[in-house]
């Protein structure tokens, strides 16, 4: 390793916060999985590593009727995969967990991390979006909430000001008829970023929600999309109309993975797929 | 010849000076304890600390699975877990498959079907197949083929590596009852 850095795990959730706040290098540590290749590389310059996997806050996994889904920053990706609630009635959030990685880092990854991270093209932030996750920060100026759709403020950039952590993330409740889908491209079958990511959902009543990852500087929540769906209601002629339109909303970059022309052709496959299956009859 | 550099790809960890760290922790079925560098990889400690050269490094990011060991029933690829994270960890390395000088019966396997050429992915590659079947015995070929994508091999081209897994399952179900 060539970074340089003191560990501290911490026990409770206030010595955590301070300990962030005194020292100005530091850096949170969950599953690792990301952070780890930041210090191998000695990219970032880390002076004390914060451990939260012992705070009791992170380690909440949780499904309660009327309130939803809380996920601990602490969860790995692979508890989630096996989650016979998030199977059933996040189906979207266990497509895009199941996706995310190799097996060996779902055993250590973790969801709030791939929140954290902030990458353009993660997979869970699409799943998440699509449920109005809502993240839940600790600080020295206590706890405060913020939605999902505006945490993200740019390329691996978030709304975490110094001293500040996540220290879970809750999705409403998800019931009967609630029905969702996550689809992504990707270069290869196996373990890449995705070209693009979408996800798309259907609630009871019929209203539509699509997250989008891959495609602009953070992951998006079409809401604009969204409304104009709404206003024509689901079909498929408004699935026809949908996969055009969404290349308005999107503001994909040529990289290493993809040409942004491909990007906006299979954003727009994706989100067709993501619908069409949808309104599909169950058999 | 210095054994710790048994392979070209090895990066040397470098001591960051900081404060040692005491480390306690199980590795096959042994207590170790031990101060460690705070960031050193739990790669490294195996390897540097306790000589156990079982467990390979290659890409060191987590990507190819060589240095894949067992960390509390969990398949974990050691690279990127700093070795203090593993403090109360019980640990399994490819060294802990043999019993009393004996192969366990997937290592017989990769051996009968082939399943290995330069060796080098072959260690990460028996903890990942070992944890999959410790957790479930009977697993489809699905399962398999998921549970070992994370480890990457350049010389088998993976179906003999399938085949071995699948010859366990069969051999470990008929010899130990499983």
């Amino acid at each position: 390793m060539l970074s340089r850095f003191q560990y501290f795990k911490p026990h409770n959730l206030n010595e955590a916060v301070q300990y962030l706040d005194k020292e100005a290098n530091s850096f949170v540590l969950a599953g690792g999985t990301d952070l780890m290749i930041l210090l191998r590389r000695n990219v970032i310059n880390a002076e004390h590593i914060v451990d939260i996997k012992a705070l009791p806050e992170t380690g909440v996994f949780e499904y309660t009727e009327g309130t939803g889904l809380k996920i601990g920053a602490a969860v790995v990706v692979n508890r989630v995969v096996d989650s016979e609630v998030v199977n059933s009635r996040y189906r979207a959030l266990h497509q895009a967990a199941a996706s995310l990685a190799s097996f060996q880092l779902r055993n250590r990854a973790t969801v709030v991390g791939n929140i954290c991270n902030a990458s353009p093209g993660a997979d869970l932030p699409p799943a998440l979006l699509v449920y109005d996750a809502v993240v839940n920060i600790a600080g020295p100026q206590g706890t405060r909430q913020v939605p999902l759709h505006q945490f993200f403020t740019g390329v691996k950039r978030t709304v975490l000001q110094h001293g500040e952590l996540v220290v879970s993330v809750e999705l409403p409740e998800s019931g009967e008829g609630d029905k969702s889908i996550y689809l992504r491209q990707a270069r290869l079958r196996g373990h890449d970023l995705a070209t693009v990511g979408v996800a798309a959902r259907v609630k009871p009543d019929g209203k539509v929600a699509i997250g989008i990852a891959a495609v602009a500087p953070t992951p998006l929540r079409l809401f604009a999309l969204e409304d104009q769906i709404n206003a024509r209601g689901l079909s498929q002629e408004t699935i026809e109309w949908a996969a055009e339109e969404v290349k308005e909303h999107i503001h994909p970059i040529t990289d290493v993975r993809s040409s942004a022309a491909y990007r906006l052709q299979m954003a727009s496959v994706l989100l067709k797929r993501c619908l069409l299956a949808l309104i599909a009859k169950e058999d | 010849m210095d054994n710790n550099k048994d392979c070209s790809m090895y990066t040397e960890h470098v001591d960051s000076g900081k404060r040692k760290v005491t480390l306690s922790l199980t590795v096959n079925g042994h207590q170790v304890v031990r101060d460690v560098d705070p960031s050193m990889s739990l790669l490294h400690f195996l390897r540097d600390n306790i000589k156990l050269f079982g467990t390979k490094e290659a890409c060191g990011e987590g990507e190819c699975g060589a240095c894949t060991i067992i960390m509390n029933g969990k398949a974990v690829t050691s690279c990127i877990v700093l070795a203090v994270e593993a403090e109360g960890a019980q640990i399994t390395t490819v060294e802990g498959l043999a019993k009393d000088g004996k192969l366990s019966i997937l290592q017989e396997e990769f051996i009968s079907e082939d399943a290995l050429q330069c060796g080098y992915c072959t260690p990460g590659f028996l903890m990942s197949a070992r944890a999959l079947l410790d957790s479930n015995p009977n697993p489809s070929d699905e399962e398999i083929v998921e549970v070992l994508s994370g480890n990457l091999c350049r010389c088998t081209g993976y179906i003999p590596i399938l085949n071995a897994v699948k010859r366990t399952i069969e051999r470990e179900q008929k010899e130990l009852g499983r």
